[in-house]
């Protein structure tokens, strides 16, 4: 039992009684181990309740009082929601009262005369330690930003409703905040914060028109369980509209995926479903709510099912590597510059599966890293065996994956790849995407500025879908800029589209980095990046990603025109 | 007079006295308040009208008062018209009675008045 003067902060205790004499008695007894404030009325004690909010820890209620009695006091404590934590114990000599007051909502009685010291001072200290016992509770429960529950406790709930109220249909509900991030770092901490409450608000005045739950997931992800909604659209519309009415300008969007209820399917698996279908939003989809489907599980299905035959596909050497070519357009005839490695999967039961679809997988779990690797290797191996066959250096680039980023023996690991190969650094050119370089920042940045100085060259993959402003451009370490697939789709037939190029052209210039074109797929393409001033292009044009003894064709062309070139 | 002279004059149980306020300066301190406090003058003034209402609060207040005192025979006597009186009782005595009662609860409340007033002044 804590004894509370002995601490620095005695708890409060509030003694309402009419009778002096009563409360000078109870105080007496109380006095040693609590601060005591006194109330003779109903009234009067409702003035000090109010008052003493914060601090009170029990209230000791007598229940038949002028002006006001207890039962009326009883009553206004337990239905106002900032008093009804504080516990209340009546004094009492009546067995009908206390029966009464118990239902009511008191915690306990303590009965007069008061002759049991240890008796009321028991249960005073136990009912103290109770009710801080349950704030704890509370505060462990609830997630302190938005009041709605953290995940264990949300999914212990969700598990209760599911065991004891099967005929209830209740479906899983996750939402995420769009790019939450970059939200905090443009507007600050601050801010996100706000948003996160407003949306956790909305949130809880949603469920208390329906049946549910709700739990702050983490950082910026919420899950609802609640009974089945006829059109999920509009509560997504609810929530957005609620932080459109927060700022015209910050632009945060939300993003719904749902898992309907499934009998016998639990909750922890309805909401992995339910994230799934909420991850599919990401993207260019003009949809930002998604119901989890036959397809979705199909394909979640597949990605479990490559994900387990990772091992191996590489010890059956299931993978193989293509080379696509690039070839150097500002010269007539275009020439052979270099390649990219590309990765191929021939699954013995599912045939050839697209990198489209294993790569996020692995990159997602970091598994990635055995499929770089793999690529590195036979990469490296392979502008060897090319140099030595041909007397001829073709640079290979390789991806780098975000993982490798962070993998502190990355260098020694394309070191010994260069040195055990006896190869230039630059021969194996090190692909990055631009949304690498804005996410990790300065992390990147610095392992990119060494990895040049060994004598790597840097490609920046996939320019254009990033986000890159020219001043954070200007001061990335990088050596060719690729232009994003996506910019060069519709050239002959959007003017804004080749405008864009042209512009992306005119940025590369301005940093002295020559430009690679991919996805050229025709004559008309190419002439366009020709005259527009690009370098480099890669493409179905000239080739599509091919084994490398299909390749080397490409090899012995140039070997021809370079032989032309030193007899004119 | 000694605190337990007092008791034995006012028909008091000193022992549950002493039990409840541990230190018989604090029980020397209570008795004096209850003199001047207003249960007589409540349960007098209930017993004019005989209304119910009236009777059944301040005999309540007499109840819990005297019970800390250890005034064990006068709390038991403000217990039976508390319980009379008790909205939602059946009422057990008759008027007369229950006018008894109360008659009988004012006598002896003064008698143990007169008696702190006696003490009061031996110690004076």
């Amino acid at each position: 039992m804590i004894r509370s003067k002995q601490i620095k902060n005695p708890q409060l205790v509030l003694v309402v009684d009419d009778q002096e004499i009563n409360r000078d008695v109870l105080g007496m007894i109380l006095e040693d181990y609590y601060d005591i404030v006194y109330a003779e009325n109903g009234k009067e004690a409702l003035e000090k309740i109010n008052e003493y909010r914060e601090k009170l820890s029990v209230i000791l209620l007598d229940l038949m009082m002028p002006v006001m009695d207890g039962f009326t006091v009883l009553e206004k404590v337990k239905n106002d929601e900032q008093l009804n934590h504080i516990p209340v114990i009546v004094l009492t000599a009546e067995k009908s009262a206390e029966l009464r007051a118990l239902q009511m909502g008191a915690a306990d009685f303590i009965t007069k005369p008061f002759d049991m010291h240890e008796v009321i001072l028991a249960r005073v200290s136990r009912i103290i330690e109770l009710s801080e016992g349950r704030k704890l509770i509370s505060a462990a429960e609830h997630d302190h930003l938005t009041m709605l529950y953290n995940k264990n406790f949300f999914f212990e709930y969700a598990n209760r409703i599911h065991n004891y109220h099967p005929e209830w249909h209740m479906d899983a509900v996750v939402i995420n905040i769009d790019q939450f991030h970059t939200i905090n770092a443009l507007n600050g901490f601050e801010f996100g914060d706000n948003v996160l409450r407003i949306l956790g608000n909305e949130i809880r005045s949603f469920l208390a028109e329906t049946e549910g739950i709700a739990s702050r997931f983490e950082a910026d992800r919420f899950d609802i369980y609640c009974i089945q909604q006829p059109d999920y659209q509009v509560v997504l519309d609810r929530f957005q509209n609620k932080l459109n009415e927060l700022s015209e300008t910050a632009n945060i969007r939300l993003r719904m995926g749902v898992k309907p209820w499934n009998e016998d399917v639990e909750p922890v698996v309805l909401f992995d479903c339910a994230r799934t279908a909420c991850n599919k939003v990401r993207g260019d989809n003009m949809t930002h709510l998604m119901i989890y489907d036959e397809d979705m599980r199909m394909r979640e299905m597949l990605g479990q099912r490559l994900m387990n035959d990772l091992h191996q596909a590489v010890d059956e050497h299931q993978f193989t590597v293509y080379y696509q070519p690039k070839y150097n357009i500002q010269v007539d005839p275009p020439r052979l510059t270099s390649a990219e490695a590309l990765i191929r999967w021939k699954h013995p039961e599912l045939g050839m599966i697209s990198p489209a679809d294993f790569i996020p997988l692995f990159e997602g779990n970091g598994q990635i890293r055995i499929v770089d690797n793999f690529v590195w290797a036979e990469a490296a191996h392979q502008i060897a065996e090319w140099k030595e066959k041909y007397d001829i250096t073709i640079p290979v680039s390789v991806n780098l994956s975000r993982v490798d980023v962070f993998d502190p023996s990355l260098e020694d690991r394309l070191r010994h790849l260069i040195v055990d190969n006896s190869l230039d650094f630059k021969d194996m050119k090190l692909e990055v995407t631009e949304s690498a370089y804005t996410e990790n920042g300065e992390q990147l940045i610095s392992l990119i500025s060494h990895l040049r100085e060994i004598g790597f060259e840097i490609e920046m993959d996939d320019f254009g879908s990033g986000y890159s402003s020219l001043n954070m451009l200007s001061s990335m370490p990088i050596d060719i800029l690729k232009m994003d697939m996506k910019f060069i789709r519709n050239i002959e037939h959007s003017e804004t589209d080749f405008r864009l190029v042209k512009l992306v052209l005119d940025i590369a210039r301005y940093l002295d980095v020559p430009v690679i074109a991919e996805g050229v797929e025709n004559e008309n393409q190419l002439k366009m990046l020709k005259d527009a001033g690009c370098d480099i292009v890669q493409g179905f044009y000239f080739s599509r990603p091919v084994p490398p003894d299909i390749f080397e064709k490409y090899i012995v062309q140039e070997l021809e025109l370079r032989k032309l070139g030193e007899r004119q | 007079m000694t605190l337990e002279e007092l008791y034995a004059n006012m028909g008091g149980n000193y022992e549950h006295a002493k039990q409840i306020m541990k230190m018989d300066k604090l029980i020397d301190k209570y008795v004096r308040k209850l003199k001047n406090s207003d249960i007589r003058t409540r349960l007098a003034s209930a017993f004019e009208t005989m209304d119910p209402a009236q009777l059944f609060e301040s005999a309540h207040a007499m109840k819990g008062v005297c019970g800390n005192l250890g005034l064990d025979d006068l709390a038991a006597l403000a217990d039976e018209i508390t319980e009379e009186f008790r909205p939602g009782n059946n009422r057990k005595m008759s008027d007369e009675e229950a006018k008894a009662k109360v008659q009988n609860a004012l006598d002896m409340l003064q008698k143990t008045l007169d008696c702190i007033e006696a003490y009061e002044q031996s110690a004076a």
